[in-house]
């Protein structure tokens, strides 16, 4: 089975500050890492792939240091990555980025799952998952927390639809939907789908010793025109921070008497709130 | 000693020196002043009166007052002590430094600050973690302890192997002595052998010799990359084993090298639902590494990594960035609270043995475990040699049982520990909790010192009276 994660290196935000000024993130002495929703597509693959033998190729798109993120990945258990580094794809949106992963992994070929995080922690816009699978003409599943069964036929030509597939859990607002989907597919997931693991150092010792040359277009076909800011039809005009406003209840239940009142008025609020 | 009760003269003049709302004295509100976080039932007492002054000046009457009226003070902190330090024993007042919390001066010429005693110590870091400096005194509790706290305890923490503990960063310090007057000691001279060493004495000296202020710390420069490996072994005894080879074969000193148990790892690894694979591991080691230089770091941590290989380590995990590094120091971290749950009566110990003798050690637990019926996880700083071995009350027992069994238990166990060349406490201090397993810890002549020591500095033992030892 060929597994591929598309991947981004992000901001370590945990400890990070704002400017109070710009309104923006003060990125001096900032450390790069996965962005951490990516950890628990990268666990899904190699988890299946120790299940069922095959390879975990990461992919990621951006500047030379995001070479850091293609060796963690690998640290993690992934067997090989690309890093896709180039002027060209500078300022690229959600759509260029999906285009020029897409491209990329067309050129892997011979694929069989496409495993990307719910959304990037900087960007959040969770859009560039279901761009790949747009471009690349797959079967798409958003959402995904658990993976029931991989089916794959011996003869992996994708001629007979009903021999190659996979069954998972997609998290819905109010449950859970089940899904059988043809292969080859795209999924992104969310937290509840694993437990993401940490490298090791046999893991580190592979990543050092392997070289990772960064590609561009002109390794890979793709039209200039669909590339970096010029290929992006998102222009950024303004960057605006939203009034967080966190209403609070509260219900006295200061004095005893009033306490059994107190409950009700909380299991009532939580009824119609639909949170029991 | 008879002390004197607080009156309500007194209390009126103590609202005088520090101001009304800085002096407690309703049971509700000083009952939080009444423990540290040594177990309460057994070890709270409480004070008459909850002072809380805000200068030097202020901490002077207060003392000066207590001394003229023989009325016991215990100087207080963040209350995280785990000795009893901070627990009035006799009464009287709890003479807390929580008002006095300013920086004073940042002085990065010398690469010093000063401070007053009841700065948070984690709250020194993050100010200057902006200029490129840390101070180097790390106890686990840092966000909650104060500097001062720090100071008396001597404390150590996660990062002792490499850095040492708090006393080797206390430059200087001013300090009211139990009969009131100020004293300044040391100052921003790196060396300074001009007369007794008297800083030195008042570091460690767990509030019984006078009240710190204020203090100047030294700051290094912050190392810019820090890696921990989480080490999982079969056992124990392979661990512990690897911990001298760590330094002696690779000539590496690692910030920190902490072990923790099978007991341990699983009741963390549980309490925080995490899913390393712990269940087949016997013990783990916490090692850390730091540097100003990345590469370094790397070569580093794959040599000592390589010698844990070496030594049957079931699995090397590397986490290099502030997320991983975080998810493996929680599981070190959350052990003592993850034991909270499991059961709250239990003895949390802090031996000390030469690190080359901690092999020769765990063994000897495992007997009084057997030989107790109790479980004794064992964590803690093993780099140190300094480890926390914690006596957990068996649920089957009655309260009697376990307090005769953790009376006994204890006994032996430092038996075991003098044996080994080591001693009944690394870092938390004697204090009430320690307070009758003193006297073997020392020999009589230095016993006697002490005490003429601590007549000298107090000669109305009114300044935390009642821990380490009693005077006669
Ligand atoms: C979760 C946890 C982890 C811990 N980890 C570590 C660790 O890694 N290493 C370690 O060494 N300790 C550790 N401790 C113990 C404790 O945090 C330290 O001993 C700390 O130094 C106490 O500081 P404090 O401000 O809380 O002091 P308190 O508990 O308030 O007081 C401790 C002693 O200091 C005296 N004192 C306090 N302030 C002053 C002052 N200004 N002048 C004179 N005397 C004063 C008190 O009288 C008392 O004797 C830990 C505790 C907890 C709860």
């Amino acid at each position: 089975m060929k597994i591929i994660t598309p991947i981004k290196q992000v901001p370590e935000t945990s400890n990070v500050k704002m400017d109070e000024e710009t309104g923006t993130m003060v990125r001096d002495g900032v450390e790069s890492i996965i962005n951490p929703l990516d950890l628990y597509a990268i666990e899904a693959a190699i988890e299946l792939k120790e299940e069922h033998g095959g390879e975990v190729i990461a992919v990621t798109m951006g500047p030379p240091s995001a070479e850091k993120a293609i060796k963690e990945a690998i640290a993690m258990g992934c067997d090989d990555g690309i890093l896709l580094s180039g002027r060209e794809f500078a300022g690229a949106d959600t759509w260029a980025t999906a285009y020029t992963l897409s491209r990329c992994i067309d050129d892997i070929g011979d694929y069989d799952l496409i495993f990307c995080g719910l959304q990037a922690t900087d960007g959040d816009t969770a859009q560039v998952g279901p761009g790949i699978a747009s471009f690349l003409d797959l079967p798409l599943a958003t959402y995904v927390s658990s993976i029931e069964d991989v089916h794959i036929a011996d003869d992996t030509t994708y001629t007979e639809p009903d021999e190659n597939y996979i069954e998972l859990e997609r998290l819905l607002e109010e449950g859970y939907e089940k899904l059988r989907m043809p292969l080859p597919a795209l999924i992104t997931v969310v937290k509840e789908i694993n437990f993401p693991r940490l490298p090791t150092l046999s893991g580190k010792r592979k990543a050092r010793d392997k070289d990772v040359t960064p590609k561009n277009s002109e390794h890979i076909e793709m039209k200039e025109e669909y590339l970096g800011l010029q290929g992006s039809p998102t222009r950024v005009v303004n960057i605006d921070r939203p009034k967080v406003t966190r209403g609070g209840k509260m219900i006295d239940a200061r004095d005893e008497s009033k306490q059994e009142e107190a409950v009700e008025e909380l299991i009532n609020y939580l009824n119609a709130n639909e949170l029991l | 000693m008879r002390y004197n009760p607080v009156t309500e003269e007194i209390l009126a003049e103590l609202k005088e020196i520090v101001g009304e709302k800085n002096v407690l004295s309703e049971k509700e509100k000083i009952e939080a002043y009444s423990h540290d976080e040594t177990p309460k039932e057994k070890y709270a007492r409480m004070p008459e009166v909850v002072v809380k002054p805000s200068s030097t000046e202020e901490v002077q009457s207060v003392v000066k007052l207590a001394n003229r009226e023989l009325i016991p003070v215990t100087p207080r902190g963040a209350g995280s002590g785990l000795s009893g330090g901070a627990i009035p024993e006799h009464g009287g007042i709890v003479l807390s430094v929580e008002n006095m919390d300013e920086v004073i001066e940042y002085d990065f010429d010398n690469m010093m600050m000063v401070l007053q005693g009841g700065v948070i110590t984690n709250n020194v870091q993050e100010d200057l973690a902006e200029e490129g400096l840390f101070f180097a005194g790390y106890p686990m509790s840092l966000e909650s302890c104060f500097i001062g706290g720090n100071i008396a305890e001597n404390a150590g923490g996660g990062k002792a192997v490499k850095y040492g503990v708090t006393g080797r960063y206390v430059m200087g310090m001013e300090v009211v002595l139990p009969t009131g007057e100020v004293m300044e000691l040391g100052g921003k001279r790196v060396k300074d052998v001009t007369g007794y060493d008297l800083k030195k004495l008042m570091i460690g000296s767990e509030g019984t010799l006078g009240i710190v202020t204020e203090t100047t710390i030294k700051l290094l420069p912050k190392p810019t990359k820090e890696v921990a490996l989480l080490v999982l072994f079969d056992d124990p005894d392979t661990a512990i084993s690897t911990v001298p080879k760590i330094m002696t074969e690779t000539g590496i000193i690692p910030t920190g090298i902490e072990f923790m148990d099978r007991r341990s790892v699983q009741a963390s690894c549980e309490y925080l639902n995490e899913h390393l694979p712990y269940q087949d591991c016997g013990a783990m080691l916490l090692i850390e590494v730091d540097g100003a230089e990345e590469e370094q770091v790397e070569n580093d941590y794959f040599k000592i990594g390589e010698i844990c290989e070496e030594n049957g380590a079931q699995e090397v995990y590397v986490a290099d960035n502030h997320t991983t590094r975080e998810r493996v120091w929680d599981v070190r971290r959350n052990i003592a609270e993850a034991f909270m749950v499991v059961s709250p009566e239990q003895s949390l110990e802090d031996i000390v043995v030469p690190i080359a003798s901690i092999p020769d050690l765990i063994p000897e637990l495992d007997k009084l475990s057997e030989k107790y019926d109790i479980q004794i996880p064992c964590y803690g700083h093993a780099g140190d040699g300094n480890l926390h071995a914690t006596l957990v009350k068996n649920p089957e027992h009655s309260m009697e049982e376990w307090y005769e069994i953790e009376e006994k238990c204890l006994e032996d166990m430092y038996e075991v520990t003098y044996k080994l060349g080591g001693t009944i406490s690394g870092e938390h201090g004697i204090g009430s909790k320690r307070k009758k397993y003193f006297p073997d810890a020392v020999s009589e002549t230095e016993l006697e010192l002490m005490k003429k020591i601590k007549k000298a500095f107090d000669p109305n033992n009114i300044m935390n009276p009642g821990k380490i030892f009693d005077l006669d």
